[in-house]
C-alpha cells in the first residue's frame, strides 16, 4: 500500500459573520476594519483533506497565497485537517492577482513541494470573489484531472484510483449524483454539501486521535509554517500578480436595496375589535392559499 | 465486523472510571457516549466524596486519576455542612459538618460538564495507547449475542455494528441497556428521586464573603421544612468557585401522589428568604426604550446596552476573583487592579448616563436542569449483571442516600473500578461466562457502599442525633415521629442506635423518609426555634419557558419518546411533573412535544423511552 499526499488550497476571506463586517460609506467593503477568517468553503475543503488523513493516514499540506496575516487562515485550516506543513506564498509582486495569476503561484508552489501530490482540494468558491475559478484553473495548470462538486470520495491505494460522487444540479431538473472513478492525481473542488462519514469504530478512534493531534499542532502552527516569496518560489514574474492577470474590472455597480414588500401593523391584543380584524385577515390569507 | 475487547457504554463519571481503570490494567477498551461531547449530558447535585470506611475498602477518585487533586477542575472543598429547617421567614439551623466529614477524606463541589471532560481527557490518553478510546456522538440501539462465541454484537444509530467480549453498561438511571436485555425492569417511582437544579452566577469573592469561607473552602446548605411543599425530600445549595448550585430533590412517588411542578419546587426554595439572601447580587436593569424612536435607533440602543452589560459582567466577574484579576493584567489590557476597577466604574457610569441603565438587587440564573436519582437502598440491582454485561453506577441503581448523606458519583466510580477489575480478570482467563458477572456481583456486594445501602451506619446515625441534641424536648409533641423522640431525648438518643438495629433498616426507612421527618418536624422546629430572616428583595424568577429557551439543544426531528397511553392517570400527571413542560393535555389526551426535553426520564414509566440519537438533545454547559 502506498501513501497518500494531499494539498488543500485555501483563502483568507473577510468574516461575513455578524458583527465582523465593516463597510465604507460608498457601500464597498472596508477591508482594514473587517475581520478576516478562513473562508467557509476552504474550511470544507480542509475537512475533506482530514477525511483522507483519518481514512488513509494521508499527509496533508495546506497552501495559500496572500498577505502575511493569511497565516491565520492556515492555522484554522490546520486545526481542521491536521496538516503537517503550511505554505504561505507572500510577496508584493503577487498583489492585484486575478484567479489566473493566483493559479500560477499555486501551481508553482504545489509542484515545488517535497512530495508528489495525489489529491489537491479547493473550496467551491470564495465568499468575497465568488467566481469559483481559481480551483479549475490551478487544476488545468497542473495538468490534473479535475473533479468538481464532489460530495464524497474514497481512494484505492493499491490501484491508485479515486472514486468520487459529484452533485450535479441543473436548473429546472432534479439533482443528479454522478459517481466517477479516476486515476490519481486529481484536483477536487469540494461541493458545499460535502460531509465526511466515519462509520466504523476504528475510523472514529482515528478521527479522535488525529483531531487531538490537529488541535495540538494548530496551537504551535508557526512550527509548521513556511513562507515563500516570489524569488524563493521561482515564479515567472510576468505570469503572476497584476502582469499575470488578464481580468479587467470594467465597472462596479451597487446592488440596489430591495424595497420591502411586506408591511407590519401593530395590533392591540386587548382590543377584541382589533383581534376580530386579525382573524378576518387570517381567513382571507388562508382562503387565498387553497390550491384550486 | 470490527472486534474489540470491551465496550463501556456511557461516558459519565462511572463509565469513565471503568475505562480509566481498564487502561490502567493494560486492557483495551472503547467507550461509547451519546452526547456530542463528554459531559454534555451529565448533571449532578453535586458533591464528589473520597471516603475512608472503617470496614472494607473503596476505590476513590484520586486513586483512579493520580493527578486528580492537583489538576482536576474542582470547585470548592466543602468545609461547612449545615441543615436548615424552614417555616416561612423562620429558619432553624443545625451544623452537620461532622456528618459530612464522617469517614471522608474530602468532599468537593463539582460541575459535571467540566469534571467529566477532565476525566475523559485522562481516560482517553491511557486508552489510546492500547488501541482503545472514547467515541462521542454515538447512541447504542441494540445488543445481541453471537451464539457460537458468546460475544456481544453492538448496533448503534450511527456506526457499523461491532463485536466485543464484554460490556460495562454505564448508561445512567434510565439505562436502555438494562431494559433492552431484560436485566432489570424500569425503576419505579418509589425507587427514584427527581432532582431539579439551577446554576446561579455569583462572583468568587462575594461567595467567600457571604458564606464566610476562604478561597479554598466551600459551604453546603441543606433545606427541609415548608420549602418542600409537603413532599419527601429537600433543597440544597452548594458553593462552586463562582457559581452556586441550588437544587430541589424529591421522592418521585411523593410527587406523583401530590403533583407539584418541579420548577415550582425550586422556585419555592429560591424564594425562601435565607436562600434569596444567599443568591442575591447587584444586577443591571435595562431601561425602557422610547417606543417613538426610529427602528434603527431602538436597535442601536438595544445592542449598545446588551454589549455594555456583557462587558460589565465579564470585567466584574474577573474583578471579584484573584485569578480573574491576574488574567486581565496578564492580558496587557490593564495595568493593575486599580485600572480594572476604574474601568469597571467608567463602564458603569456610561451605562447609566448614556443609556439610563440602573442597578438593583436580584439574582442571575445561568442554567436549569433536571435528573432522576436512583435511591440505592430501594433499587440497587441485587445482581448487577446480565450474561457478560456488567451494570455500574446509576444504571445499576446505586447511590447512598440517607437523610443528609448524599453520595452518588463516588459510588459510581468505585463500581466502575470493580467492573473493570472483573473484566480484566475475565480477559486474562479468557472466560466470559456467567462467572464474570458473579465475580463482579460478589466483589461489589462487599463494597462498603453496598453495605450502606443495606443497613444504617450506627456511628453515622449517632453523629446525626448528636447534632440534634440541643433541641428541647418540650417543643415538639410526642405525636411527631419516632425519629424526633430519638433526637430530642437524651435517654432515647442513648438507645436510638440499638433501637434502629432492632427494628431493622427496612422498617426504619419509612420512618426516616416520612413527611414528618422532612416536612412537619422541620417546620415546627423552625417555627418554635428558628430565627426570622427578612429578604431585602424579591428574586425575579425566570418562567419555565425562559429557562428552557436558555438551554442548548441539538433538536432531533425524530421523537425519542412515544406516549403509550395518552389518557392514563400517570401521563396526566406528567403534564405537571415534566421538568421541561413537554407534556400538555388536550381534550383528555396527553400529547408530547419532545423538542425541549432534557432527557430526565420522569415520564419513562409509561412511555417508550430512549435517549436521543447521537449528538442530539440537551447539551448542558455546567451540569
Amino acid at each position: 500500500m502506498g501513501t497518500l499526499n494531499i494539498t488543500v488550497i485555501i483563502k483568507l476571506e473577510p468574516d461575513f459573520s455578524e458583527g465582523n463586517v465593516s463597510y465604507n460609506p460608498d457601500g464597498t467593503l472596508n477591508r482594514a476594519e473587517t475581520k478576516n477568517t478562513l473562508g467557509p468553503h476552504s474550511g470544507i475543503a480542509a475537512h475533506a483533506a482530514f477525511f483522507g488523513r483519518v481514512m488513509y493516514d494521508a499527509k496533508v499540506f495546506i497552501v495559500t497565497m496572500g498577505p502575511p496575516i493569511a497565516d491565520l487562515a492556515l492555522q484554522q485550516a490546520q486545526q481542521i485537517s491536521d496538516a503537517e506543513e503550511l505554505h504561505l506564498y507572500s510577496d508584493r509582486l503577487f498583489a492585484g492577482a486575478d484567479t489566473l495569476g493566483t493559479a500560477e503561484v499555486l501551481r508553482v508552489g504545489i509542484e515545488k513541494m517535497p512530495h508528489k501530490m495525489d489529491i489537491v482540494f479547493s473550496g467551491h468558491r470564495a465568499s468575497d470573489g465568488e467566481t469559483g475559478q481559481t480551483g479549475p484553473q490551478t487544476a488545468w495548470k497542473l495538468g490534473f484531472t479535475f473533479l468538481g462538486n464532489v460530495i464524497s470520495y474514497s481512494v484505492d491505494l493499491e490501484t491508485r484510483t479515486i472514486r468520487a460522487k459529484r452533485l450535479i444540479s441543473l436548473q429546472g431538473s432534479p439533482n443528479v449524483v454522478e459517481e466517477v472513478e479516476a486515476p490519481l492525481p486529481v484536483f477536487i473542488s469540494i461541493d458545499p454539501t460535502y460531509k465526511s462519514n466515519y462509520d466504523a469504530v476504528s475510523q472514529r478512534l482515528a478521527f479522535e486521535k488525529y483531531q487531538k493531534e490537529a488541535i495540538q499542532r494548530a496551537q504551535n502552527f508557526k512550527d509548521y509554517l513556511k513562507v515563500f516569496n516570489a524569488k524563493e518560489l521561482g515564479v515567472d514574474e510576468t505570469l503572476v500578480g497584476l502582469p499575470g492577470s488578464p481580468t479587467i474590472v470594467y465597472k462596479v455597480e451597487r446592488v440596489p436595496k430591495s424595497t420591502a414588500t411586506r408591511r407590519a401593523e401593530v395590533i392591540d391584543g386587548t382590543d377584541p375589535e382589533q383581534i376580530r380584524k386579525v382573524v378576518t385577515k387570517m381567513k382571507e390569507a388562508l382562503s387565498a392559499m387553497v390550491i384550486k | 465486523m470490527e472486534k474489540y475487547d470491551v465496550a463501556v457504554i456511557g461516558g459519565g463519571s462511572a463509565g469513565l472510571a471503568a475505562l480509566k481503570q481498564l487502561s490502567n490494567l493494560g486492557k483495551q477498551a472503547i467507550l461509547i457516549e451519546a452526547g456530542s461531547k463528554i459531559g454534555s449530558k451529565n448533571l449532578s447535585g453535586g458533591i464528589l466524596y473520597s471516603k475512608k470506611p472503617k470496614k472494607g475498602q473503596v476505590t476513590n477518585v484520586e486513586q483512579v486519576y493520580e493527578n486528580f487533586l492537583d489538576d482536576a477542575p474542582l470547585e470548592r472543598k466543602i468545609t461547612k455542612y449545615i441543615l436548615h429547617s424552614t417555616s416561612k421567614d423562620k429558619v432553624y439551623s443545625m451544623d452537620l459538618t461532622a456528618a459530612h466529614d464522617y469517614q471522608a477524606n474530602f468532599g468537593y463541589s463539582v460541575l459535571m460538564n467540566k469534571l467529566n471532560s477532565w476525566f475523559a481527557k485522562q481516560a482517553q490518553e491511557s486508552a489510546e495507547k492500547l488501541g482503545g478510546g472514547i467515541i462521542p456522538g454515538v447512541h447504542v440501539k441494540s445488543l445481541s449475542w453471537n451464539e457460537q462465541t458468546g460475544t456481544i454484537i453492538i448496533q448503534t444509530d450511527e456506526l457499523d455494528e461491532f463485536e466485543v467480549k464484554a460490556v460495562i453498561a454505564a448508561d445512567g438511571v434510565n439505562s436502555e441497556i438494562a431494559e433492552m436485555v431484560g436485566a432489570r425492569k424500569k425503576f419505579t417511582t418509589e425507587q427514584l428521586y427527581q432532582g431539579v437544579k439551577v446554576i446561579v452566577k455569583l462572583p468568587e469573592e462575594i461567595i467567600d464573603e457571604r458564606f464566610a469561607i476562604s478561597s479554598d473552602e466551600g459551604a453546603a446548605h441543606l433545606f427541609a421544612g415548608d420549602i418542600t411543599l409537603n413532599h419527601i425530600g429537600g433543597g440544597f445549595l452548594y458553593t462552586n468557585r463562582d457559581t452556586l448550585s441550588v437544587g430541589a430533590v424529591y421522592h418521585l412517588d411523593s410527587l406523583i401522589r401530590n403533583p407539584a411542578e418541579p420548577y415550582t419546587l425550586i422556585d419555592t426554595l429560591l424564594k425562601n428568604p435565607m436562600v434569596s439572601e444567599f443568591i442575591k447580587d447587584k444586577v443591571p436593569i435595562k431601561p425602557d426604550i422610547d417606543k417613538n424612536l426610529s427602528q434603527e435607533e431602538k436597535l442601536r440602543i438595544r445592542f449598545g446596552v446588551a454589549k455594555l452589560i456583557k462587558t460589565w459582567y465579564d470585567i466584574r466577574e474577573a474583578n471579584f476573583s484573584p485569578s480573574g484579576r491576574e488574567r486581565l493584567i496578564e492580558s496587557g489590557k490593564y495595568k493593575d487592579v486599580e485600572d480594572i476597577q476604574s474601568t469597571l466604574l467608567s463602564i458603569q457610569e456610561k451605562m447609566s448616563e448614556k443609556f439610563g441603565v440602573t442597578f438593583g438587587t436580584d439574582y442571575l440564573e445561568d442554567e436549569y436542569g433536571a435528573k432522576l436519582v436512583p435511591d440505592g437502598k430501594r433499587c440497587r440491582m441485587k445482581k448487577p449483571f446480565f450474561k457478560n454485561i456488567l451494570f455500574i453506577g446509576d444504571a445499576a441503581g446505586r447511590g447512598v442516600f440517607v437523610g443528609p448523606r448524599i453520595e452518588g458519583i463516588n459510588v459510581g466510580i468505585d463500581d466502575g473500578v470493580h467492573a473493570a477489575n472483573a473484566v480484566a480478570r475475565a480477559l486474562d482467563k479468557n472466560d466470559f461466562s456467567n462467572s464474570l458477572g458473579e465475580f463482579y456481583s460478589k466483589s461489589i456486594e462487599h463494597s462498603p457502599y453496598t453495605v450502606d445501602m443495606k443497613q444504617i451506619d450506627k456511628d453515622y446515625l449517632k453523629i446525626f442525633l448528636d447534632a440534634a441534641k440541643d433541641v428541647p424536648t418540650d417543643i415538639i409533641g410526642v405525636r411527631y415521629g419516632t425519629i424526633l423522640k430519638m433526637m430530642s431525648s437524651d435517654t432515647f438518643r442513648g438507645i436510638a442506635i440499638k433501637f434502629a438495629n432492632i427494628i431493622g433498616y427496612d422498617k426504619l426507612i419509612p420512618i426516616i423518609e416520612s413527611e414528618e421527618t422532612y416536612v412537619k418536624v422541620p417546620t415546627i422546629l423552625a417555627e418554635k426555634l428558628g430565627k426570622s430572616i427578612s429578604a431585602s428583595y424579591l428574586p425575579t424568577i425566570p418562567p419555565i419557558a425562559d429557562r428552557i429557551a436558555n438551554l442548548n439543544y441539538n433538536d432531533d426531528n425524530l421523537a425519542h419518546i412515544k406516549v403509550l397511553n395518552s389518557s392514563s392517570e400517570y401521563m396526566k400527571k406528567m403534564v405537571i411533573l415534566c421538568p421541561s413542560k413537554c407534556y400538555s393535555e388536550e381534550g383528555g389526551k396527553v400529547i408530547i412535544q419532545h423538542e425541549g426535553c432534557i432527557d430526565c426520564g420522569t415520564c419513562s414509566q409509561e412511555t417508550e423511552w430512549h435517549h436521543p440519537r447521537g449528538e442530539k438533545g440537551i447539551h448542558y454547559q455546567y451540569g
